[in-house]
């Protein structure tokens, strides 16, 4: 992320005058307070602030003046700000894309204003391209503009380059029918002289005819048979291709960290491994059977017309490319547009049908019947309306584009005519001719279609190798060390955020022994996901280690740390399949009586023996045949059978009824027996179980110990406990509910 | 079962009961209306805006609108940077006109959506649309990605377009569009 933008020399003088040191940072603050465009700059220097624009400073201050320097997004803006003898004053403002750009200096600011070390990790990724300033295609770093087709095509070449055996068999088939579909005309031809009207003074040749229109026949056999041929060929080769591709998507998407998958969206990545191979697939094939057919027809029967008759050819040839472009232009641009308008009503209509009719209950819970009625009359009006338009329109528009690309014909048969008339030509040299002037438009009218096409392609390719080349971010070391985990956890100085310049957790020093439950506290954002999310090591520290009885987990194999460590997330997921093939996939070799201990001991046997079929019952996508709270029990089942030394339990609880909480809770104090558990808590009988509690309060370890000793200190965790104990008081006659704390 | 002439006239019928429930919603809202009596905004050092109501001075406020694109004058949260509310504007003209001037000011502020006077040029390409516009703000050059949820309609006629950096632009009235830039701005509703 480009933080050192350049000035003009102006610019520059007058900024370095007033920082009174070299500029440091200097980023644009584009957007005047009274929303105009500017080509305004922010500088920093060493202990000075200025905000520069035409070569004027407009703006200047002591860094060390201010505090709590921050960059706040407004609507459409963003504005930094900063703390001022005790109020809060305005700095510079800009539009929406220098963003995380204020984030990191407002950073900065701080830092130099606390006189800390300069803490930035800058390696956000610029999201525009470097050539020409335009954005990315998201989830890669191809800019649409500047991307190279030829490079894009290099990459699918090599990866295709294994088939090649099938590539040649298809192109030589190619060739082969090419060749033949031109021999048509020519066998026409000389049955037409030969047999049909032979030349004057010539007596009809009945071997000629016969010949002939075996030939035709035979072309006919051959050509098809050469089609089939190669229809198959070309279906196994691009399917392959494709196969290969959707594997190495995916291997991939397995082996990247969590940061990047989570950066995507599911359905993005379904897509690229899905449609975008398809994609592929389908250009492979159409590339390698019709477009070089196409090619060659044109090529080889424009040469033939010439050698006809250069005359008749060039009136062919010259309105072709014009006939072709305008069939085009009216596909693309008047009729597109109308499909693509109708197309929108139409999908305006069903989003609305959709609500309506999937939200009947509440339409009816509110008496509105009459009005979405009303709505469906419009919308409805609306659809007719433009399908009578569009179709009125492409029935007019149809038989227009298909005239004038007959219209070629009846020029040649005007003109040949005129010439057989003439005795310069006779009919069977006529009849060739048109058969060759036939074969052109399709092809001039095909290939116009094939950049647009070729485009798409090109960013399907990119996507799809985008993140082939993705680097995981989270690496193993060269040389990884196998570790048995016993359970001590030590966080020694650790900074972290998702974003860099935005640290969610900050000077984290924390010991946890072996075999301790300690309870995780915080308002929500304190970063308590954060602490966990380090531990399984899916994110790297900024800065800092976290040990496990005193080794870094950075130089342990991931899947190796991993396997050792159990979670029981707030949201649970479980795969389709049997109920017990869902919790051995802790451990796939664990026998059918460990899954039941398992069960038992996660308080989930009783109701697992209750259903129907029992272990085997199948589960539907994500479980949701079953409640949430046999969910989360298969849940915890699913990390007892692992075994771990290191549990994991984050808001395991949260959103369930009063007995299947008590179940649960009964479950883990079973499960957490020995083992190291680190547990986010907001219920208070999850909280009373633990030996230590941890609270976070804005990213930074605000008080440690025990329940009690929390509660005499009177500290944040004190306000919490009471806030809750305080909710439920006033809810009178009912069993102390405990409730999830909201700030 | 209702007969579609019954359903249509049961609406009618309904509009007049809400009239006795609002006053009882007003109550339970508990709306603390700022008005120029009780309240007292002036534009600070540093730039931003501070209210003295009730006696109690905010030294940095921010105006947030209800309705931001159809009504920015009435309806106003004013609240500090924790997000407590002060108090809410029912209009401003319960100030006086240089509070007024101010409170308009500081949306200004907050709300950046420049209104495009005329549109320039608009390439699509690979889902994104390449743009070049005069606004209000100045010549903008900005992108949108392909796909509906970029451009929406927030009236009938009032059409606000998201940037990939998340820039917004307004048109106030899509109607006013001269044919060809109305052809332009279809594409990526």
């Amino acid at each position: 992320m480009n933080l050192n933008y350049i000035l003009s020399s102006e610019d520059r003088q007058a900024a370095e005058l007033a920082v009174g040191s070299p500029i440091e940072y200097c980023i644009p603050a584009n957007l005047s307070i009274l929303s105009r465009l500017s080509a305004g700059y922010f500088v920093i220097g060493e202990q000075h602030w200025a905000y520069v624009e035409n070569g004027e400073v407009l703006e200047r201050g002591a860094i060390a003046d201010a505090g709590e320097y921050k960059m706040v997004p407004l609507v459409g803006s963003v504005v930094l700000e900063a703390e001022e003898a005790g109020t809060k004053r305005f700095i510079v403002r800009a539009t929406m894309e220098h963003a995380a750009r204020f984030g990191y200096l407002a950073g900065v600011l701080n830092d130099k204003a606390a006189q800390r070390k300069v803490r930035i990790f800058n390696n956000e990724e610029e999201r525009v391209c470097v050539e020409c300033g335009g954005s990315l295609i998201p989830g890669t770093r191809a800019c649409p503009r500047c991307m190279s087709k030829a490079a894009a095509f290099k990459r699918l070449f090599s990866v295709s380059k294994a088939r090649w055996g099938g590539f040649a068999i298809a192109l030589t088939v190619l060739l082969a029918g090419a060749g033949i579909a031109l021999l048509n005309p020519y066998l026409l031809k000389l049955l037409i002289n030969g047999a049909l009207q032979p030349a004057e003074g010539e007596a009809s040749s009945m071997t000629v005819f016969y010949w002939a229109i075996g030939g035709l026949v035979a072309c006919l056999l051959v050509g098809e048979l050469m089609s089939l041929i190669r229809g198959r060929v070309m279906a196994k080769v691009s399917s392959s291709i494709a196969a290969d591709l959707r594997k190495l998507v995916f291997d991939k998407t397995q082996s990247l960290s969590l940061g990047f998958m989570t950066s995507q969206r599911a359905g993005d990545m379904m897509n690229r491994i899905t449609s975008d191979t398809e994609r592929i697939r389908h250009l492979i094939q159409e590339l390698c059977t019709t477009a070089i057919f196409q090619l060659i027809i044109l090529v080889s029967a424009s040469i033939l017309l010439f050698q006809a008759d250069w005359r008749l050819a060039l009136i062919v040839l010259l309105p072709a490319p014009i006939v072709a472009y305008m069939h085009m232009y009216i596909w693309k641009y008047v009729l597109h547009k109308l499909f693509h308008k109708l197309w929108r009503i139409h999908d305006k209509a069903n989003s609305f049908l959709h609500d309506v009719l999937s939200g009947i209950r509440v339409v009816k819970a509110f008496g509105q019947e009459g009005r979405e009625m009303k709505r469906f009359r419009e919308y409805n009006g609306d659809f007719a309306a433009m399908t009578i338009k569009s179709e009125r329109l492409f029935s007019i528009l149809s038989p227009i584009t298909n005239y004038l690309i007959q219209l070629g014909q009846y020029f040649v048969l005007l003109l040949g005519c005129n010439m057989i008339l003439n005795n310069q030509m006779d009919v069977g040299e006529l009849i060739q001719f048109s058969t060759y002037a036939a074969m052109i438009f399709g092809p001039i009218a095909w290939l116009m279609f094939m950049p647009r096409w070729i485009a798409n392609a090109v960013i399907s390719i990119d996507r799809i190798f985008s993140v082939i080349d993705e680097q995981p971010e989270v690496v193993d070391d060269k040389e990884p060390v196998k570790h048995p985990i016993n359970g001590g956890i030590r966080f020694q100085n650790v900074y972290f955020g998702y974003k860099s310049y935005e640290p969610v957790l900050k000077n984290v020093n924390i010991d946890i022994r072996q075999g301790e439950m300690i309870g995780l506290v915080g308002h929500s954002g304190s970063g308590k996901s954060t602490l966990i999310n380090l531990i399984s090591r899916f994110y790297d520290c900024n800065e800092g280690a976290i040990l496990i009885d005193g080794v870094d987990i950075r130089s342990m194999k991931q899947e190796d740390l991993r396997s050792q460590i159990g979670v029981v997330l707030q949201e649970t997921f479980l795969f389709r399949g049997s109920i017990l093939d869902n919790i051995r996939y802790a451990r796939p070799e664990a026998t059918d009586l460990e899954v039941i201990e398992a069960a038992r001991v996660a308080n989930a046997h009783t109701f697992i023996i209750n259903l129907p079929d029992g272990y085997d019952s199948l589960l539907e996508e994500n479980g949701n045949n079953l409640s949430g709270g046999e969910r989360q029990r298969l849940a915890i089942a699913r990390a007892v059978l692992k075994d771990p030394k290191i549990l994991i339990l984050d808001e395991a609880t949260a959103s369930l009824d009063i007995d299947t909480e008590m179940a649960i809770q009964e479950a883990l104090q079973r499960v957490t027996k020995g083992r190291t558990t680190i547990a986010i808590a907001h219920r208070l009988s999850t909280l009373r179980s633990v030996d230590r509690l941890i609270v976070l309060e804005k990213g930074v370890v605000a008080e440690v110990g025990s329940h009690k000793e929390l509660m005499e200190k009177q500290g944040i965790y004190y306000m919490l406990i009471t806030a809750q104990r305080g909710m439920s008081k006033s809810v009178k006659g009912q069993p102390q509910l405990t409730a999830a704390v909201e700030p | 079962m209702k007969t579609t002439e019954a359903l249509l006239e049961t609406e009618t019928e309904t509009k007049g009961n809400s009239e006795a429930s609002g006053r009882e919603l007003e109550n339970a809202a508990k709306i603390h209306y700022l008005t120029g009596s009780n309240a007292k905004f002036r534009k600070t050092e540093g730039n931003m805006l501070s209210v003295t109501a009730d006696g109690e001075t905010h030294p940095a406020v921010y105006v947030h609108c209800s309705f931001p694109h159809t009504n920015r004058t009435s309806y106003l949260s004013i609240r500090n940077i924790d997000n407590k509310e002060i108090g809410m504007i029912r209009s401003l003209g319960d100030f006086d006109e240089a509070t007024a001037k101010l409170l308009e000011e500081q949306m200004q502020i907050r709300y950046f959506c420049p209104e495009i006077t005329k549109v320039l040029s608009m390439k699509e390409e690979f889902g994104y649309s390449y743009w070049e516009a005069e606004t209000t703000a100045g010549v903008c050059r900005f992108t949108v990605r392909n796909g509906g949820a970029n451009a929406k309609l927030v009236t009938a006629v009032r059409l606000v377009i998201s940037d990939v950096n998340g820039n917004r632009f307004v048109i106030p009235d899509i109607g006013k569009l001269g044919d060809k830039e109305y052809r332009m701005v279809e594409t990526i509703m």
